[in-house]
C-alpha cells in the first residue's frame, strides 16, 4: 500500500490508528494491531513474500537466542550471512550471472526472481542487530517487539533504516502518554509536507524526467533537454525519498513512536562530506558504523581510509541497485568524499558559495549515472550537459523546477519542524488540512507512482 | 530525538490543549473540504451516473472521453455510432446521418485499444441495444500481438463506468480531475464556459486549415525514413509455419462483435487511410503479416456479413504528403471526402473513383 493513495489516507490509517489506541492500555494487544496493520500493509503489493520477511525476522531473533546461550559468535556469522544470503537471492543474483557472462562469454540462465519489496532495508536492519549483538551492543528482546522493530509499517519498505535501540524500547511506552495531541497534530503536519512534496512535485518532475531519460536511450539529448532531465530528476529523486521520509515519520508519530531523521536539506550542502551527513542519513550511519569504521575508518593512516571510503561507497552504490551504473555512482561519490577530505586538510577552504556550486556540479554528475540505464547513456547525457551535441534548446518547465528547488533548500526537515518549528497555530492546522485534502483529490485521479526507493 | 522514550518534553506539555484544538482544527477541515468536494462533484455529476444529481444540461466538456462518452451513449439519442482510433475521429457524423437515415455518435478516441473498443460496443449493446449502422475504424491496434496483454492505455481506463455496478463508482468520483470539469459543467450552465466538442463526439482535432504547412507536415511524416514512393510489390508470401506463428488476438473480440449484432445493424469496416510512409513497405514482411492479418478481417466479414472498405492503401490519397498533417493525421477536407464517399460505398457498392479506396468484402 501506498502512503499517498487514498486507499491509505482514507481507510488504512485512520483504522489502523483507532484500532491502536483501542488497544492501546494493553501492550500485547497494540502490538498484535501493529503487527497486524504491518502485515496487511505489506502484503497490499505482495502477499507471496510475508513469509520470507516473517522468516528472515524469526531466523534473526532464534540465532540471536542461540548465540545468547552458546556463547560463541557462530550463530551471529550464520545470521548474518542469511541475511545477506536473502539479499543477494533476490537482488542479485541476476546481476552477478550476468556479469560472470560478461567475464567468460558463457551463456548463463538467468533466475528472474522478483525482488520482495524492503528487502534492502529489513535486511540492513536485521544485519545491524546482529553485528551489535556481537559488539555486545544489542540485548535479547523478547519476539513480538523485535518483529515490530522490523515490521513496524512505516519504516518498513524505505526506511529510514532505524537501529534497534532506537526503536524497540518505544513500544514498552503507552502511546497515549503526555504529548499525545502534539504527537498526533505534528505528525499530522509532517505527513503532510510529504504527501504534497511526492504528489504536488516529484511526480510532476517525473512526468518531465523520465520521458527525457528514454529518450537518452534512444539517442542524445539536446543541451536544454539534458539539463532539465538531470536537474527535473535531482529534485524528483530528493522531493520523493524525502516526501517518503516525512508520510513515513509522520505517520509514526501518529503512533507514539520517533523515527530518525533521514535528510537534512542536503542540496544546501558546501561540501560533499556536508552532503553525505544531510542525505539518506540513516543509511549513512549504517554504512559508517557497520562498514567504514570496521575497515579502518579515518584513523587507519590516509591508505586505509582511502580503501574504507572506497569500498564503503561502492557498496553503497551497489545496495541501491544491481547494476555497475550504481557501483560507479558510489565509487565517484567515494573519489569525492577523498578530495574533499584532502582538500579540507590543505586548509584553503573554498568560499561557502564556490563549495556549494562545486558540490551541487558533483552530485548532479553523479545522478545522471544514478539514473542512467547504462554508461553509454550516462556518456551521453553528460556529454549533452557540457554542450557536445550544440547548445540547442531550453531547459523547460522552469516553473516547476523552481519550485521544487526552492523546496529542496526551504521546506525544514522533519525533525527540525517536529523539534523547533511546529506551534499549536490554528492557521496552520487548517493550512495543512486543506493542502492534505488536495493532495487527496489529487491522488484520487489514477494509479499513484511508487516510490523511486522501492526499487532499491 | 526529542520525546526520548515517551519523557515529554516542556514544550509538549506546556499547551496540551492547544494541540488537542489543531488536531481537531486539522480533522475537521480536513473532513469538510472533502466532503464538500465529494457532495459537489456528486450533485453536479459530470458523467451522469449519479442517480440523485441535478438536473443540468449535461455536454462534454472534458476531452477525457473514456469518461465522458458513456452518458453519449446512455443519453440514446444516438442509433449509430463510429468506433475507432484518432483516424476516425474527423468523420462527421452529421455527414453520415442523411444518407444512411440514423442518427450517428463518433465514439472513436484517441490511441483507443482494441479490447477498449469492444468495451464500448457492449456498453452500447447493453444500453441501446443494437445499433442501426456500426462502423468500425480499423486500424492495427486490431493486428496488434499483444493486445490481449495490453487492453488498456497507460493513461487508464475507467472500468468502473462500463461495468453494470452502480455502487463502485462512488470509490472513484473523489479527485481533483473530476472535480474539474464538474467546475467546467458548471461554469457551462452560467455562460462561462463552452461545451468542448459536440455532444456526437464529432470535433475538429486538427489544427485550423489556415495554418497547414506542408514542409512542417512533411518532417513529421518522413522523420523515420527517406521520403521515397512505395514500390508496387506484393508482399512476400508467408510460409505455413510463419503464418500458424501469427497472433491477432483481438480479431477474436472483433469477430465476438460482429456476430453479436443482429442481420437488421450494417456491419461497416472501414481502414482509414494512413499515409504510406507509415504503412508496412511494400515487399517487406512487415506488409506481408499485414496482409496476413487484413485476410483474417475479410474472413471474419464474410463470415458476418460485414462490408470492408480498404483506404489504408497506397493511393493517390495515401501518397500525398499535402493531405497529411503528420503520418496518420489526414487533413479536414479529406476527412469530409472520406465522409461523403463511405454512405454511397456502403449503400450501393460504389467504387472509388480515384482509386482511393477499395471495396474489399462486399
Amino acid at each position: 500500500m501506498l502512503f499517498q493513495s487514498q486507499a491509505y489516507v482514507l481507510v488504512f490509517l485512520p483504522i489502523a490508528v483507532a484500532c491502536y489506541y483501542a488497544a492501546a492500555g494493553s501492550e500485547r494487544l497494540r502490538h498484535g494491531v501493529l503487527i497486524a496493520a504491518s502485515l496487511f500493509f505489506y502484503g497490499w503489493w505482495d502477499a507471496r513474500f510475508i513469509p520470507l520477511l516473517i522468516g528472515q525476522i524469526t531466523a534473526s531473533w532464534l540465532f540471536a537466542l542461540w548465540h545468547e546461550r552458546a556463547r560463541t559468535n557462530v550463530p551471529l556469522v550464520l545470521g548474518v550471512a542469511v541475511n545477506l544470503a536473502a539479499l543477494g537471492t533476490f537482488k542479485y543474483l541476476d546481476f552477478l550471472l550476468a556479469s560472470a557472462e560478461a567475464v567468460t562469454g558463457l551463456a548463463l540462465p538467468r533466475a528472474h526472481l522478483v525482488l520482495p519489496i524492503g528487502i534492502s532495508f529489513f535486511s540492513f536492519q536485521l544485519i545491524s542487530y546482529l553485528v551489535d549483538r556481537m559488539r555486545g551492543q544489542a540485548p535479547i528482546y523478547p519476539f513480538r517487539p523485535f518483529a515490530l522493530f522490523v515490521l513496524v509499517f512505516p519504516h518498513l519498505i524505505a526506511g529510514p533504516i532505524v537501529r534497534h535501540n532506537e526503536l524497540v524500547p518505544q513500544f514498552a511506552l503507552d502511546p497515549r502518554r503526555a504529548g499525545l495531541a502534539e504527537r498526533i497534530g505534528i505528525g499530522l503536519v509532517i505527513f503532510t509536507v510529504g504527501f504534497a512534496k511526492k504528489v504536488l512535485l516529484a511526480d510532476r518532475l517525473a512526468e518531465i524526467v523520465d520521458p527525457l531519460f528514454s529518450q537518452a536511450n534512444g539517442g542524445s539529448l539536446s543541451f536544454g533537454d539534458a539539463w532539465t532531465a538531470v536537474l527535473g530528476f535531482s529534485f524528483q529523486l530528493f522531493l520523493d525519498f524525502s516526501a517518503y521520509t516525512e508520510m513515513a515519520i509522520g505517520t509514526a508519530l501518529m503512533f507514539g513512536l520517533v523515527l530518525p531523521e533521514n535528510f537534512r536539506r542536503p542540496y544546501l550542502s558546501t561540501d560533499l562530506r556536508e552532503f553525505w551527513r544531510r542525505w539518506h542519513i540513516s543509511l549513512s550511519n549504517f554504512l559508517r558504523d557497520y562498514l567504514y569504521i570496521p575497515l579502518g575508518g579515518s584513523r587507519a593512516g590516509p591508505l586505509r581510509y582511502v580503501a574504507a571510503t572506497m569500498v564503503t561507497m561502492g557498496l553503497c552504490g551497489l545496495w541501491h541497485g544491481a547494476g555497475w551504473t550504481f557501483v560507479a555512482w558510489g565509487l565517484w561519490h567515494g573519489i569525492g568524499l577523498v578530495t574533499c577530505r584532502f582538500w579540507q586538510r590543505l586548509g584553503r577552504p573554498l568560499p561557502a558559495i564556490a563549495g556549494w556550486a562545486v558540490t551541487m556540479l558533483f552530485v548532479l554528475v553523479g545522478w545522471v549515472l544514478f539514473r542512467a540505464s547504462g554508461f553509454a547513456v550516462a556518456g551521453s547525457i553528460l556529454s549533452s550537459l557540457v554542450g557536445v551535441s550544440g547548445f540547442g534548446g531550453k531547459i523547460q518547465h522552469v516553473a516547476l523546477l523552481i519550485a521544487a528547488s526552492l523546496t529542496s533548500v526551504l521546506v525544514p526537515s522533519a525533525h527540525e519542524m517536529k523539534d523547533r518549528l511546529l506551534k499549536p497555530i490554528p492557521a496552520l492546522a487548517v493550512g495543512a488540512a486543506i493542502l492534505a485534502a488536495i493532495c487527496v483529490l489529487e491522488v484520487g485521479k489514477g494509479a499513484p507512482l511508487t516510490f523511486i526507493y522501492f526499487q532499491f | 530525538m526529542r520525546w526520548p522514550l515517551g519523557n515529554r518534553t516542556k514544550d509538549a506539555g506546556s499547551k496540551p490543549k492547544s494541540w488537542r484544538r489543531f488536531v481537531v482544527l486539522f480533522f475537521a477541515a480536513f473532513v469538510e473540504v472533502l466532503a464538500a468536494a465529494y457532495v459537489f462533484i456528486l450533485l453536479v455529476d459530470p458523467y451522469d451516473i449519479i442517480p440523485f444529481s441535478l438536473p443540468l444540461d449535461r455536454r462534454i466538456v472534458s476531452i477525457s472521453f473514456s469518461f465522458m462518452y458513456p452518458q453519449v451513449v446512455r443519453s440514446r439519442r444516438f442509433d449509430s455510432y463510429i468506433i475507432g482510433t484518432s483516424t476516425s475521429r474527423l468523420i462527421d457524423p452529421e455527414i453520415l446521418n442523411g444518407p444512411f437515415q440514423a442518427r450517428f455518435t463518433n465514439l472513436a478516441m484517441n490511441s483507443m485499444l482494441a479490447w477498449e473498443q469492444k468495451t464500448m460496443v457492449d456498453y452500447f449493446q447493453r444500453h441501446v441495444g443494437p445499433p442501426k449502422v456500426l462502423i468500425v475504424g480499423i486500424d492495427l491496434v486490431w493486428c496488434a500481438p499483444d493486445a490481449d496483454t495490453h487492453r488498456h492505455n497507460p493513461v487508464g481506463w475507467p472500468d468502473w463506468i462500463y461495468d453494470d455496478n452502480p455502487w463502485n463508482d462512488y470509490l472513484y468520483l473523489l479527485n481533483s480531475a473530476t472535480f474539474e470539469i464538474a467546475v467546467r459543467l458548471v461554469g457551462f450552465q452560467l455562460g462561462l464556459y463552452r461545451e468542448r466538442i459536440r455532444f456526437d463526439g464529432y470535433e475538429e482535432f486538427t489544427p485550423p486549415e489556415q495554418t497547414y504547412d506542408v514542409a512542417r507536415a512533411r518532417q513529421l511524416i518522413w522523420d523515420h525514413r527517406p521520403r521515397a514512393t512505395p514500390p508496387d510489390l506484393p508482399p512476400p508470401p508467408l510460409s505455413e509455419t510463419e503464418r500458424q506463428a501469427l497472433s491477432f488476438p483481438a480479431l477474436r473480440w472483433l469477430d465476438e462483435i460482429l456476430t453479436q449484432m443482429p442481420a437488421t445493424t450494417r456491419k461497416v469496416l472501414v481502414y482509414m487511410p494512413v499515409h504510406v510512409a507509415t504503412q508496412p513497405w511494400p515487399g517487406t514482411r512487415e506488409a506481408a503479416v499485414e496482409a496476413d492479418c487484413k485476410a483474417r478481417i475479410a474472413d471474419i466479414a464474410r463470415k458476418t456479413g460485414s462490408k470492408v472498405i480498404d483506404w489504408r492503401i497506397s493511393s493517390p490519397l495515401t501518397r500525398e504528403d499535402a493531405n497529411y498533417w503528420d503520418r496518420l493525421h489526414y487533413r479536414l477536407p479529406i476527412a469530409q471526402k472520406i465522409a461523403r464517399e463511405l454512405p454511397p460505398a456502403v449503400l450501393e457498392d460504389r467504387q472509388s473513383a480515384d482509386g482511393s479506396y477499395r471495396l474489399t468484402v462486399r
